[in-house]
């Protein structure tokens, strides 16, 4: 669009400086002929068709390069589509850079629908976590998961997770476990621990889980 | 047979260059759709290819469907003698069948590739409008048609169409959420990304060459930008947390996302290579998903400061804050039209997902949904079409309409979860 306008006006400014041009020449023998000079002086005339010239070569330059923009505009960009990777060679990859962790050592920790406060249960089972921690795992890494219902946006859910996970974190902390070893992350509503849509489904989705990073 | 081919193309192609942009004046009484009639191009050689010739026809026929100004419809070519296709082209029995317009066309499949000319003919005034010929290969007709369907909409309105630009999107058939980009109308589906992993919220750059999104596949929601001409990824956020929602500024000097490692997500902006960030909220609240003003001047994003996730707008410096949404508990997902004179956005009511449309100064909201869950909406480049996800009666998928939200159509074409569609701008 904005190209477009670009091209019009370049064409409208250019038939204004043609215009202009030829009322330039009407203008200067209305003044040679006030003068009293009768016949045209060769220099005006060498001016003029250099002029002249110099229109038609600019006329025909900004032609190109409108040629030239509408050609680069028309031309499609080639996709180049995501390469097929076998499931081990994903494995592969896919170990080497996102950190393996070991679920199921924990229990998990539920929230109310939209909230991020720790219930009086919740804070009994972070209770419990942590005594296991502190007992079996005090130096090993662990990542708090902060998890979502499928209710509402992919987006805010995401930011409500980690919420979730960061009021665990918190919590956890409180309870003597080193900081430094825990670490967090929102999957939001991305990794459902049941399927159904249903109270009794989103009850068991929303959650922070604990897990062990290798 | 040849000579007259060329002649026709000596006729023809000066007429196409002399065409000058701009709109020119078809008025249909009553303010009635344009009837158009998109004829079977015709081959010019031995090789004629039916199935290639109404694709060229179907796709040209939907764009001009979609666009609002056209009732179009396909007619198999009519048995004229070769004598109608030259100057003394007859109008008469297009007049009598009621057309307003007329796309003829022709195509060659000689030694391997494909050369399709269409014209356009305004029957009322009996004149064509404007020619256009393409070369490539088979594979490249039904972008022939699009380009073809942008050129009409160019002469029609002064502004070219957008039936060539592309959504991409994600989708999880695979098991994974994986990133996508299609034909507006769904044609040519190609990943973007398979790395198993969750991949989320893409975003065009506003040259319509390289795509942000952000990514699980470290472990973390990272955000990269990948080329869509080269399979390889830029990791341009890894910042602790989250590093979501990005949006490409007009200019694509920035990104505007919602980054986490200050505490809960803010808003901030960074360069497209990942740096200098700067934060523009600082609120113990949510804030996530910026979406620029096609000035760049304004950012809207949603934040849930008053309690609920509603919509706000403030200065790109951070400045001025303002609730936008006041209806509602729930509003997600804007996006400014390129127009700048709308802001779309989808609202959770008890119905679920429904896309609005309202203005920048927060009147005129109209909602343009109504069945299912709608979510993700996303402007086309003219501002004239609203993409969107769509789990539906009608079928789950990406879905198009007009921004009035009129002519919904589902345009992903296999079945599966779809979800956060965009649009390229061009």
């Amino acid at each position: 669009m904005k190209k477009y306008w670009v091209q019009t006006l370049a064409g409208i400014s250019m038939c204004a400086l043609l215009a202009g041009g030829c009322t330039n020449k009407g203008v200067k023998k209305e003044d040679a002929l006030a003068s009293g000079v009768t016949s045209e002086s060769s220099d005006a005339e060498i001016a003029r068709a250099a002029k002249a010239k110099a229109d038609a070569e600019a006329r025909l330059r900004e032609e190109a390069e409108a040629k030239k923009r509408a050609a680069a505009e028309a031309k499609p960009v080639e996709i180049v589509p995501a390469t097929d990777v076998t499931d081990s060679r994903r494995e592969a990859l896919n170990s080497a850079i996102a950190p393996v962790t070991i679920g199921n050592l924990f229990e998990t920790v539920y929230f109310d629908y939209d909230k991020s406060e720790l219930r009086q249960d919740s804070r009994d089972v972070l209770a419990k976590n942590a005594e296991k921690i502190l007992k079996s795992y005090a130096d090993a890494k662990i990542i708090v998961e902060g998890h979502c219902d499928e209710r509402g946006s992919a987006e805010y859910n995401l930011a409500l997770g980690e919420r979730r996970a960061k009021a665990a974190q918190k919590y956890l902390t409180t309870l003597n476990v080193k900081a430094a070893n825990l670490s967090i992350v929102s999957y939001g509503k991305e990794k459902p621990a049941v399927s159904g849509n249903d109270e009794a489904a989103w009850a068991k989705n929303r959650r922070a889980e604990l897990a062990v990073i290798k | 047979m040849k000579l007259l081919c060329l002649l026709f193309f000596l006729l023809i192609l000066p007429v196409t260059l002399s065409a000058q942009s701009g709109a020119i004046e078809v008025t249909a009484p009553g303010n009635r759709f344009l009837k158009l009639a998109v004829d079977a191009p015709r081959c010019t050689d031995a090789l004629a290819n039916p199935a290639t010739a109404k694709l060229a026809v179907d796709v040209l026929v939907n764009d001009m469907n979609m666009s609002g100004l056209f009732s179009a419809e396909g007619r198999a070519t009519p048995a004229a003698s070769r004598e109608q296709l030259l100057a003394d082209f007859n109008y008469t029995p297009w007049v009598t069948a009621g057309f307003d317009m007329l796309v003829k066309g022709e195509y060659s499949l000689k030694s391997g590739g494909l050369t399709v000319e269409y014209r356009l003919y305004d029957i009322i005034n009996r004149k064509m409008v404007t020619a256009q010929r393409y070369h490539g290969s088979t594979k490249d007709i039904r972008r022939f048609s699009h380009q073809f369907a942008d050129e009409i909409l160019r002469v029609i309105t002064g502004e070219k169409g957008i039936f060539t630009t592309k959504i991409a999107y994600v989708a999880s058939h695979t098991g994974n959420k994986e990133i996508y980009v299609m034909d507006w109308d769904g044609g040519n589906p190609l990943p973007l990304t398979k790395n198993g992993s969750i991949n989320m919220n893409p975003d065009f750059s506003p040259d319509g060459r390289d795509v942000i999104f952000s990514s699980y596949k470290r472990g973390n929601p990272d955000m990269y930008r990948r080329s869509l001409s080269n399979s390889s990824e830029t990791l341009i956020s890894n910042r602790k947390g989250l590093n979501i929602t990005g949006n490409w500024s007009p200019d694509g000097g920035s990104i505007a996302l919602a980054l986490s490692k200050d505490g809960d997500a803010e808003i901030y902006t960074i360069d497209r290579e990942g740096g200098h960030p700067v934060r523009l909220t600082k609120s113990p609240a949510l804030d996530l998903y910026p979406a620029w003003s096609p000035d760049g001047k304004r950012i809207a994003f949603v934040s849930d400061r008053l309690g609920k996730p509603q919509i706000f707008i403030m200065n790109s410096d951070g400045s001025g804050v303002k609730r936008l949404t006041t209806s509602g508990n729930y509003n997600v997902n804007p996006r400014w039209s390129p127009k700048g004179d709308k802001i779309v956005f989808s609202r959770l009511s008890g119905s679920g997902f429904n896309i609005i449309t309202i203005s920048p100064d927060g009147s005129g909201e109209s909602q343009l949904t109504a069945d299912g869950n709608n979510e993700n909406p996303s402007w086309s480049g003219d501002g004239r079409f609203i993409c969107f996800s769509s789990k539906r009666g009608g079928g789950d998928g990406i879905y198009v309409m007009r921004a009035d939200g009129s002519g919904q159509m589902k345009v992903s074409q296999s079945k599966g979860k779809y979800f956060q569609p965009v649009w390229s701008r061009r």
